[in-house]
């Protein structure tokens, strides 16, 4: 056990260096010279060769490639992520740390939407299967991951906010405008989880344990919930935690449809103003998140499940 | 093979709308009844009528006209990406399941790296680095795509390559060449083809998704995501603006959906119960 966890830890440190690695060569591959592109990105009128070699220096891009690429490395893991190109003023830290609690926020709220909607649902779909609850879900399971979320997006805000008039479609600030944003960040994973949870029961109902507890003469109600409930939200609840990193990231487009002030909204701006830097540190904040919480949950899946502890 | 695939109706379905969908497309310029770019400022936002059958957009364009030469775009870049990332990860994954060793190392160690960033942020960066356009919108999406299919591919290379049949050809002193292209190829086909059907529908998303962004096909050629940007502004006065291309995607994303699990149960009789 003790030698699985380390093992799988030992690993993660060159997949990590290998994601600061393709984040600082991403910098590095820009067509044009990165101080040219500061310096145009700050409007400066007349570029001079004296100026791109101060902005060069600025930016330390006249030290050779490993010490600017270690250099780099370092002040990531002091939490200094170099300077805007728009903004020299400003730092990509501060950037980034201005824009991470909304964006945290519609992340959050949209986890809880979805555990709360899709276990309900997959659970009710696999209890009644086949029936019309269950058909009526399938079907629209599958049409919702057909859907585009910015449409989705766009239709709620359609119907919901122009419509109806319930809820506000845009700006940030109360919980009401968290609702649908959140929604549509997460509908593409509720439909993932109900045909998850759905399945992941059918599977178990047919587990010998299943037709034990049924030879006992336990109330179907809890053999439904004690158990088979119990034993399918294992693998669900690895798959829901490393899925936090994807809602995180698939906040991005929604953010965009509902201006909503978080990350999303500053990488298509950047993206824009080619804010290079800002961009950078955005995908190794996400590429970082992936790996850490991958081995979170991989380690706690076999932590918790004696099945898979046995087989190391 | 083509007998299971004429007895699955779904299969046949919809195949034959994929088909007739890309007909259009190509035919667009004989069935679209009037020329997407004309503007008629005066007759904006017109409801539907025998000129305009779905009427009109915010600069009097034919919306139906717009929705046919938006196939273009949308299924071609869809297809493009998918001939790029197939093509970059059969290559890949052939020689990492078929020559193993330092090769196979190095290719699946690129292929984990990969495959541990998230794909929509990838191609987000990708875009920001090669600037807006067309193609660094297939680019992008070759490149957080192809890894999957190497990976894919490498099993199923490494399944068959020690099978009678191969071993038999390398017996016989038949050339790589030969057993990797007639032998291990083909005989992944089938996997690769429900696979690249349940992926186009995703292209199709992604791509219409960064046009909806402003980050991939440009604002007056007629394409469903940047239709649906341009609705978007318009969305409390003229809120029907964004239900036809919306519609066609997901009716479209639903059709390929659908074809991937019909070749699924054509192409693997084992799995049908």
């Amino acid at each position: 056990m003790k030698r699985y966890v380390i093992r799988r830890l030992l690993l993660a440190i060159p997949l990590l260096f290998a994601i600061s690695f393709i984040c600082f060569m991403f910098i590095n591959l820009i067509p044009s010279n990165p101080a040219e592109v500061a310096l145009r990105v700050q409007q400066m009128p007349v570029i001079t060769e004296e100026a791109i070699a101060e902005m060069e220096e600025m930016l330390g891009l006249n030290k050779p490639f490993f010490v600017r690429y270690l250099d780099w490395l370092v002040g990531c893991l002091q939490g200094d992520f170099g300077i805007s190109y728009v903004n020299p003023a400003r730092t990509v830290a501060g950037e980034i740390l201005r824009s991470l609690p909304a964006t945290l926020q519609l992340a959050g709220a949209s986890f809880i939407i979805v555990i709360v909607l899709s276990i309900p649902i997959g659970f009710l779909c696999a209890v009644y299967k086949d029936g019309w609850f269950d058909r009526i879900m399938r079907s629209a399971v599958f049409v919702t991951t057909a859907m585009p979320p910015y449409w989705v997006g766009l239709l709620l805000m359609w119907a919901i906010g122009v419509t109806l008039g319930w809820l506000p479609t845009n700006g940030n600030g109360t919980w009401q405008h968290l609702i649908l944003p959140a929604f549509t960040v997460g509908l593409s994973y509720i439909s993932t989880y109900i045909r998850l949870i759905r399945n992941n029961m059918l599977e178990n109902m047919k587990q010998d344990y299943v037709l034990y507890a049924n030879v006992r003469g336990l109330p179907q109600k809890s053999i439904w919930v004690k158990h088979v409930l119990k034993n399918s939200m294992h693998t669900c609840i690895v798959a829901m935690g490393m899925s936090i990193p994807q809602l995180i990231s698939g906040t991005i487009v929604v953010e965009n449809v509902f201006s909503w002030p978080g990350l999303g909204t500053l990488c298509i701006s950047s993206i824009f103003n080619r804010d290079y830097p800002v961009i950078q540190t955005y995908v190794l904040l996400i590429g970082v998140l992936f790996v850490v919480f991958n081995l979170l949950f991989d380690i706690l899946q076999t932590v918790s499940d004696p099945r898979l502890r046995k087989e190391d | 093979m083509s007998k299971r695939f004429f007895q699955n109706k779904t299969a046949v379905f919809t195949t034959l709308i994929v088909l007739v969908v890309a007909l259009i497309g190509i035919l667009a310029s004989v069935i679209a009844p009037n020329d997407p770019y004309e503007t008629n400022i005066i007759n904006k936002f017109a409801g539907c009528s025998m000129e305009y059958p779905l009427g009109t957009d915010q600069l009097g364009r034919c919306v139906l006209s717009r929705m046919i030469y938006g196939i273009r775009p949308t299924l071609g870049l869809a297809a493009l990406t998918m001939v790029g990332t197939i093509g970059i990860g059969a290559v890949l994954g052939i020689m990492a399941g078929y020559f193993r060793g330092i090769v196979e190392e190095v290719i699946m160690r690129i292929v984990d790296v990969m495959l541990s960033f998230p794909s929509q942020i990838m191609v987000f960066a990708v875009v920001a680095l090669l600037g807006v356009s067309v193609q660094n919108v297939i680019i992008a999406n070759v490149f957080i795509k192809w890894a999957w299919y190497a990976r894919m591919i490498r099993t199923g290379v490494m399944q068959y390559r020690d099978k009678n049949f191969v071993q038999f050809s390398r017996c016989v002193g038949m050339p790589e060449r030969f057993i990797l292209f007639r032998h291990l190829l083909p005989s992944i086909t089938s996997d690769l083809a429900v696979l690249a059907s349940l992926d186009i529908g995703w292209a199709i998303i992604n791509i219409s998704t960064l046009s909806f962004l402003g980050l991939g096909v440009q604002a007056p050629t007629p394409e469903w995501g940047a239709m649906l940007n341009e609705a978007k502004e318009v969305l409390t006065s003229n809120p029907t603006q964004m239900i036809a291309p919306g519609i066609a995607i997901v009716a479209l994303v639903c059709c390929f959906n659908l074809m991937g699990d019909a070749l699924r149960d054509v192409l693997d009789p084992k799995e049908v119960k």
